[in-house]
């Protein structure tokens, strides 16, 4: 962002006079963009959802609105945001209008340090990693309000289910992210997709660094379902125990909040996951630095893109698939299983980083052949 | 728990998992599963003996009855008179849809088979006075003046002839017959 | 499974919850006052009667036959079971002869019925345990039955087919080809759903020793059909209290057998209807190689009106036994018509069972006890 504020100033010395000013627009910008491609891809989210869950199920889905259905979305939105915003007479005011927006904020903000391309990024953090562990968990404050504003035994229910199973999925998901940082020896999500390029292909990503990180991607994935309340692990919504969960009393544009942070929730998930055991936007066989910038840019955008859809499609037909587990078997398999698994895996990591000084098997294999 | 155990529960929630995505992989790439048809553009079979809306064709309609006494939720309303060839005259036939079960007792009852079952089930109404079916058009009090009219004149035809033949006066035949629920 | 929460620790304060009448997974109007710590149910109380119709005083007021459609309403996933009872009933009463071939096409169509019933039992059921795929499955085949007796009686849901005496009309030519059809495609699909579902670690997870119900209860209680199958009690009235040409066909009754967890619990009354499926496959196969020629409705006079007289007809729904109790005074109106019904009875061990489980297995305890509303309340 600075090195782009001084080239601005650079251009146009008129500027210099307010640097911030410049710096600010920027980052506006940016942050718009963001925003947009959030949104949109919420809206994409929900027509793919629907459109697979449609041809697992033998139905259509969507194919009215716009060509083979695909402004469906537009259409929910408009409804959402024309619908009466209704707030129970009953309910917390301040903290019930509050709740979507923290949650919309927190699964919103991980957006900054997604690596979408080669310099595609609104900020490399130097702790990337960290950043989004850190303000994905604002999420479950604002369930536990949204719960607990609602005045609903239903929604409370609900809320309290979301904090205990957000809260102690955080850990298996840290852990089972810890091995790509390990290999990269960053936590910078830049540094991490650099790591894993060369001239491998796919061999050079970190799912096939090492067995324990082959298994940390799957355990991360896990993990980060339950995270993300997505079935199997939905049971803060659970729509046919709990009604709808926390969001029973939500209408119009602030459902639509919640709404839009689930998906942006789950392409966060996608893409983190794609940055740190897929290979983030590297393109197989090629070094992206030799390319001119702008094709750079472009085709890592694509890989990306298409790697983190993939993913998000393997979401959803998980979901379209698995029953829901019990309260007290999510928390069992978070303690029993996630936890001890993603700590050996994070050992095993460890020494294999520590015994093999860092190189994974495909690069040790390459080494054999020359 | 043992250890084994530990790991077989994980090995048996990854292969059942694995399992049924697979069925439901299958059923996302297989287009030709899909059995939803597109409703007011492509339909069903409408088979022979679907049990529609009701249908009563009044030109052989008997007024006997048969129809109102079986139905279960009185959805069928039935007003006739005697008409002047002693034959029964629909003075109004009304269906009232909204009640009907479609359940067909009536049209199994109907001696001859005039209340048939039409294939037809789409319907959209705005106020509830739609639902009612009218199968005669025709004002209820028009016809009844009308047949109260004919079964006079008849009466008085036959009195006349009565006079005629017999040439010995006989007394006027009522002149229509009381009305009937 | 039920967790326990140390008391003394904390002062903790207990949750009135109103589950229903209009909540997702109670299959209707059913309302249970939930008493929960936390989410531990300390007590659930069924409440029914929201959808009370008075079926049993509208018998009172219609002649027999018209009291046929509304027999449809008492149990309107397996109306032809239902219809098929109240006819048996009726005719054991005033002592009437059905053809045979009436009563073939009469097991034809509750057997057709019985798998079209328990596919929306265990649709609705994983749709409870969230997986909504295996629902619309289980909707699809559900369609095929409902097309095979829109053909033959007009109706997809209601069907309305029996009469006093027999059926109201004779099969379409060409339907019993279709039933086979049906069949074979049917059958393959079970083990389907056995392999998308019922085996499912987390189905099973949720499933088994939830609910536990033991045989002396179950018959204490006066559980009927799956339920009681399957707590391991092999009775089922077509075997032993054999009616219509049900001796004349092989088959099993299908028990729990305390497959995945203790006998009686949810998993083996679930499993016990998917068994159930074959074994009606198995039946329908048979009775169309066997059914004969011949008229379909015997000869009863148009005013009905059977002597003086009571008596009780029971017959195996698919969800239990279904009983009508018909009292004649010789007139053209049933003096008095009791019908028993399955899921009703069912209701009275819900609360015992219920006692210390999880919120989200109450939902699994409705499931697998397969109620339907309209019975519960008629």
């Amino acid at each position: 962002m600075e090195q782009l504020t001084a080239l601005i100033i650079q251009k146009v010395p008129a500027l210099a006079v307010a640097p911030w000013a410049v710096t600010l627009l920027l980052i506006g910008i940016v942050a718009f963009i963001i925003l947009q491609f959030a949104m949109v891809f919420a809206g994409f989210g929900t027509y793919l959802e629907r459109k697979i869950a449609a041809d697992i199920q033998g139905r259509i889905g969507p194919n009215r609105v716009g060509p083979i259905g695909l402004l469906q979305f537009l259409a929910d939105g408009i409804k959402l945001i024309l619908k009466e915003d209704i707030i129970p007479t009953a309910a917390d005011n301040h903290l019930f209008r509050m709740a979507p927006y923290l949650i919309f904020t927190g699964s919103f903000a991980a957006f900054v340090v997604v690596p979408f391309g080669f310099s595609l990024i609104a900020a490399d953090l130097n702790i990337g990693i960290y950043y989004v562990m850190a303000v994905t968990s604002l999420v479950s404050i604002g369930v536990l309000l949204a719960g607990w504003a609602s005045n609903n035994k239903w929604s409370m229910l609900g809320g309290m289910r979301a904090a205990a199973q957000i809260v102690s999925y955080e850990i298996p998901v840290g852990m089972a992210l810890i091995p790509a940082v390990l290999i990269a020896g960053s936590l910078s999500t830049q540094d991490i997709i650099r790591s894993q390029g060369g001239l491998l292909g796919i061999f050079g990503w970190n799912l096939f660094h090492n067995p324990f990180s082959f298994f940390s991607f799957f355990l991360y994935m896990v993990a980060a379902l339950a995270e993300t309340n997505r079935t199997p692990f939905d049971i803060p919504e659970a729509e046919s125990e709990l009604v709808s969960g926390y969001n029973t009393e939500y209408s119009g544009i602030r459902f639509g909040f919640f709404f839009m942070a689930e998906y942006a929730d789950v392409f966060v998930v996608s893409a983190l996951a794609t940055a740190c055991f897929l290979g983030g936007w590297q393109i197989p066989f090629f070094n992206a630095a030799s390319l001119p910038p702008v094709w750079a840019n472009l085709l890592s955008l694509g890989v990306f893109m298409a790697k983190a859809l993939a993913l998000v499609c393997v979401i959803i037909w998980i979901r379209w698939t698995l029953p829901r587990l019990r309260v007290d078997q999510l928390m069992r398999m978070s303690w029993k299983y996630m936890v001890p698994l993603t700590f050996f895996n994070f050992l095993g990591v460890s020494l294999w980083v520590l015994v093999f000084k860092g190189k994974g098997i495909p690069q040790m294999i390459a080494s054999i052949f020359g | 728990m043992s250890l084994k155990s530990y790991i077989n529960d994980i090995w048996e929630a990854v292969t059942t998992t694995a399992k049924g995505m697979r069925i439901t992989a299958r059923y996302g790439i297989d287009v030709k599963e899909e059995v939803t048809i597109q409703y007011p553009e492509q339909r069903g079979p409408v088979f022979e003996r679907f049990r529609g809306f009701l249908a009563n064709d009044v030109k052989t309609c008997i007024s006997c009855n048969m129809c109102v006494k079986i139905c279960p939720v009185d959805c069928i309303s039935l007003e006739a008179v005697r008409g002047a060839d002693k034959k029964m005259v629909l003075v109004s036939y009304d269906v009232n849809i909204g009640r009907c079960m479609y359940c067909g007792l009536c049209v199994e009852v109907c001696p001859p088979k005039s209340l048939t079952h039409t294939g037809g089930f789409e319907k959209s109404m705005v106020a509830r006075d739609e639902m009612v079916l009218h199968f005669i058009h025709e004002d209820a009090e028009v016809i009844r003046q009308r047949v109260a009219r004919q079964v006079a004149e008849a009466a008085a035809k036959a009195a006349e002839e009565a006079k005629l033949a017999e040439s010995q006066p006989k007394p006027a035949a009522p002149a229509a017959e009381p009305e009937k629920k | 499974m039920s967790a326990t929460i140390d008391q003394t620790a904390l002062p903790t304060q207990e949750m009135t919850l109103n589950m229903g009448p209009q909540h997702p997974s109670t299959h209707g109007v059913l309302r249970v006052i939930l008493r929960t710590d936390g989410e531990v149910v300390v007590n659930a109380r069924p409440d029914v009667g929201y959808l009370h119709r008075g079926l049993q005083k509208i018998a009172e007021r219609n002649p027999y036959g018209s009291f046929m459609p509304f027999t449809d309403r008492l149990d309107y996933l397996a109306s032809m079971n239902c219809n098929a009872a109240y006819a048996w009933a009726v005719e054991k009463l005033a002592g009437i002869e059905v053809p045979e071939r009436a009563e073939f096409i009469r097991v034809i169509v509750c057997e057709l019925n019985r798998i079209s019933s328990h596919l929306i039992s265990f649709g609705s059921f994983t749709a409870d345990m969230g997986a909504f795929t295996p629902f619309l499955y289980a909707i699809r085949e559900r369609e095929r039955v409902n097309d095979l007796f829109e053909e033959i009686c007009g109706n997809r849901l209601t069907y309305n087919y029996c009469r006093i005496g027999g059926v109201s009309a004779d099969l379409t030519d060409g339907w019993l080809g279709k039933v086979k059809e049906f069949l074979d495609y049917f059958e393959p699909k079970i083990d389907e759903y056995n392999n998308l579902i019922t085996y499912n670690k987390i189905f099973v997870g949720r499933l088994a020793n939830v609910a536990v119900v033991s045989p002396e209860d179950c018959v204490a209680y006066g559980l009927t059909g799956p339920n009681l199958r399957g707590s391991g009690v092999a009775f089922d009235l077509r075997k032993d209290e054999p009616y219509s040409v049900y001796p004349k066909f092989d088959f099993n009754v299908c028990v729990g057998r305390g497959e995945k967890g203790q006998l009686g619990d949810c998993f083996d009354r679930y499993i016990v209807r998917i068994d159930e499926m074959r074994e009606s496959v198995k039946i329908l196969r048979q009775a169309i190689a066997m059914i004969p020629d011949g008229p379909v409705i015997a000869k009863v006079p148009r005013v009905f009106k059977p002597a003086a007289g009571e008596c009780y007809f029971r017959a195996e729904n698919p969800r239990g036994e279904t009983g009508f109790y018909l009292i004649s005074d010789g007139s053209a109106n049933p003096y008095r018509c009791q019908i028993r019904t399955p899921s009703y009875v069912t209701m009275n061990i819900f609360e015992k069972v219920t006692e210390g489980l999880m919120i989200a297995d109450i939902v699994a305890v409705i499931g697998s006890f397969d109620i339907i509303l309209p019975e519960i309340d008629r």
